[in-house]
């Protein structure tokens, strides 16, 4: 029981045949090779494995990828254009939003849709954004500097 | 998981069509938050996934006379920001937007949610106290059933065979009357309520009291609640200390919650109560503010 | 976890207790068995089906009676039954004891019951719900079999 499913992941038209139980992110990390979206809890809590379906955040651990059929996807390995870092990716660096990496693409994904919905957010609108995407190193203090300065920068 | 054939037709006819045909090995699919993963945990295993996602007309949050109509594919971030729900009824969309986070809420349907008939989730406990009906299509056709009488048992809902929620309807509330979502959340392991409660409160013309009072709870048992006896009590009466405590006392009685991580069954007995005095009281105030509005 | 059940059957305890000790006959009484074999004098396999909202456990395994103590209106067994789908399964040692009561019988379980694997995650709270859903029904398909004249 496959399905050849067509979908467009960080803006390439992708055509994979896969079973019916393929996750979102099994789909993403082995049939096309994108690694960056990581399995943390699998049961949709953690947002290790968050990605934009057209332009949503979602948990990609718990979503078939036949659900995706027809849709977009973005990843965190979309964020980077004409090889040069997202805004907000840049501001994780600058501003040390990371430590051991692993929670980090799901971070940076839910940042960017943050900026995109929301480019000013307050202090309670970043948190309440972000709650859904655990870190076991950082604190959380410098992920929200993070978005911050990636949203003073754009809005420089 | 094990393996599955999927659909996702495009029309309701077609998608009850299916359901028929697999009967017993077919279940609904649509945000799919609860069901991939039971399924990931080998819980369920069904052989035949029927998705809502395509069917077009369940995803509209609409006014109808008054009452505004949620469709079951409506998703919970969508119910929270929209500016029908926040006008009209701002009670629910605070609700919703306790759920989770703002991903999960992508996410899970409205509809799914109440199909899904666990008794720690907070719309349902919101849309009990708003005295919600679910709309139902099925084989035998469509037909409605209040949301305090949705829910039979530990994640079992009214559904017959072959059944989908479709919507549901909040009716229009009186013009002097107030609502408050309590959710205590003490522990915050993952996101259910050690209790929630919502309280309805409308008043009689004079303003102070109460006309009629809607208390329902989650959290509480193997289904939400609604609390018959402390309503009655309310009734008539004048807001007081001495009521609420009245009124505690028999939600005490009414509850029969289950012990777990989130607190033992006594504890979670006696918070109803606290939290029940809390959610009537912001209720109360809520309606006096809007009896003096209308004046 | 250890938990103990009462429901009282409108039999007078003499009556129960014969019936009681002809497994097959008892275990056709319990909601969701579908198939009950005598192994020997003191044991049998069977199964049973539960459900809890859209999880359907298949539950395959034996029982034994370790004790019949007619003077002192006692009995105990144990069981064991696995789950091939789910996961997981149950090992129970119960007790059965009989008093005179209103009407007719007074029936007491006293269970100590170890999940195993996946079914644990439902939680004690709710099994013990699901136990007392299948006693009641359990006791009330009793009374109307020994009433019928069986």
């Amino acid at each position: 029981m496959t399905r050849k499913i067509r979908l467009t992941v960080n803006g390439t038209a992708r055509t994979v045949e896969i079973p019916m139980y393929r996750t979102l992110l099994d789909c993403l990390r082995n049939d096309l090779g994108l690694t960056g979206s990581k399995e943390g809890c699998g049961v949709g809590v953690c947002g290790a494995c968050t990605v934009l379906l057209d332009g949503k955040m979602i948990s990609s651990c718990i979503a078939l990828a036949v659900s995706a059929d027809g849709h977009e996807v973005t990843t965190v390995e979309g964020l980077v254009g004409d090889e040069r870092l997202h805004p907000v990716q840049q501001a994780f660096i600058d501003a040390g939003g990371f430590q051991c990496g692993i929670c980090t693409p799901g971070q940076v994904v839910s940042a960017k849709a943050l900026l995109d919905a929301i480019p000013n957010p307050s202090d309670v609108e970043i948190r309440d954004w972000m709650l859904g995407n655990l870190c076991r190193c950082t604190g959380y203090y410098k992920i929200i500097e993070s978005i911050q300065t990636a949203a003073q920068r754009s809005r420089a | 998981m094990n393996a599955f054939e999927y659909a996702a037709p495009r029309t309701l006819d077609e998608a009850l069509a299916v359901l028929r045909e697999h009967g017993d090995e077919a279940r609904v699919i649509a945000g799919g938050t609860a069901l991939v993963t039971m399924m990931r945990q080998r819980l369920v295993r069904p052989s035949y996934l029927v998705s809502l996602r395509e069917v077009s007309g369940l995803a509209r949050i609409e006014a109808a006379n008054g009452d505004v109509r949620i469709g079951a594919l409506v998703n919970h971030r969508e119910v929270e920001t929209s500016p029908l729900v926040r006008e009209r009824f701002p009670v629910l969309a605070e609700t919703f937007r306790r759920v989770a986070s703002v991903r999960i809420r992508n996410m899970a349907t409205v509809g799914g949610a109440l199909a899904h008939a666990d008794p720690n989730q907070d719309p349902p406990v919101t849309l009990i106290a708003l005295g919600a009906r679910v709309e139902i299509r099925g084989p035998a056709g469509a037909r409605e059933v209040p949301v305090e009488d949705f829910f039979r048992d530990y994640y079992e809902s009214a559904l017959e065979p072959g059944e989908v929620v479709t919507g549901v309807v909040v009716p229009r509330r009186p013009a002097a009357s107030g609502a408050a979502f309590v959710k205590f959340l003490p522990r915050t392991a993952d996101d259910y309520a050690t209790v929630a409660v919502a309280a309805t409160v409308s008043l009689q013309p004079d303003g102070e009291r109460c006309r009629e009072a809607r208390i329902a709870l989650g959290s509480v048992g193997v289904t939400p609640l609604r609390a018959r006896a402390a309503e009655a009590l309310l009734a008539g009466q004048p807001f007081g200390a001495d009521l609420l405590r009245h009124a505690g006392e028999s939600i005490k009685n009414a509850v029969d919650p289950l012990s777990d991580h989130r607190g033992s069954a006594a504890y979670k007995r006696e918070m109803a109560s606290v939290i029940a005095g809390r959610a009537l009281t912001q209720a109360w105030e809520a309606a006096r503010a809007a009896a003096r509005e209308t004046r | 976890m250890t938990f103990t059940q009462e429901c009282a059957i409108p039999v007078e305890r003499e009556r129960l207790w014969d019936f009681l000790m002809d497994v097959p006959s008892v275990a056709k009484c319990v909601p969701g068995v579908e198939e009950v074999e005598t192994v020997d004098a003191k044991a049998y396999r069977g199964n049973l089906r539960v459900q809890v909202g859209p999880i359907r456990l298949a539950l395959h395994g034996t029982m034994t009676v370790d004790e019949q103590d007619r003077a002192a209106w006692r009995a105990r067994m144990r069981a064991e039954a696995n789950d091939g789908r789910v996961g997981g399964g149950i090992r129970a040692r119960m007790s059965l004891t009989l008093a005179p009561g209103d009407g007719g019988t007074r029936l007491r379980i006293d269970t100590d019951l170890t999940i195993l694997g996946r079914i644990g995650e439902f939680g004690q709270p709710v099994i013990k719900k699901k136990a007392d859903a299948l006693l009641e029904e359990f006791a009330r398909n009793l009374g109307s079999r020994l009433q019928q004249g069986g």
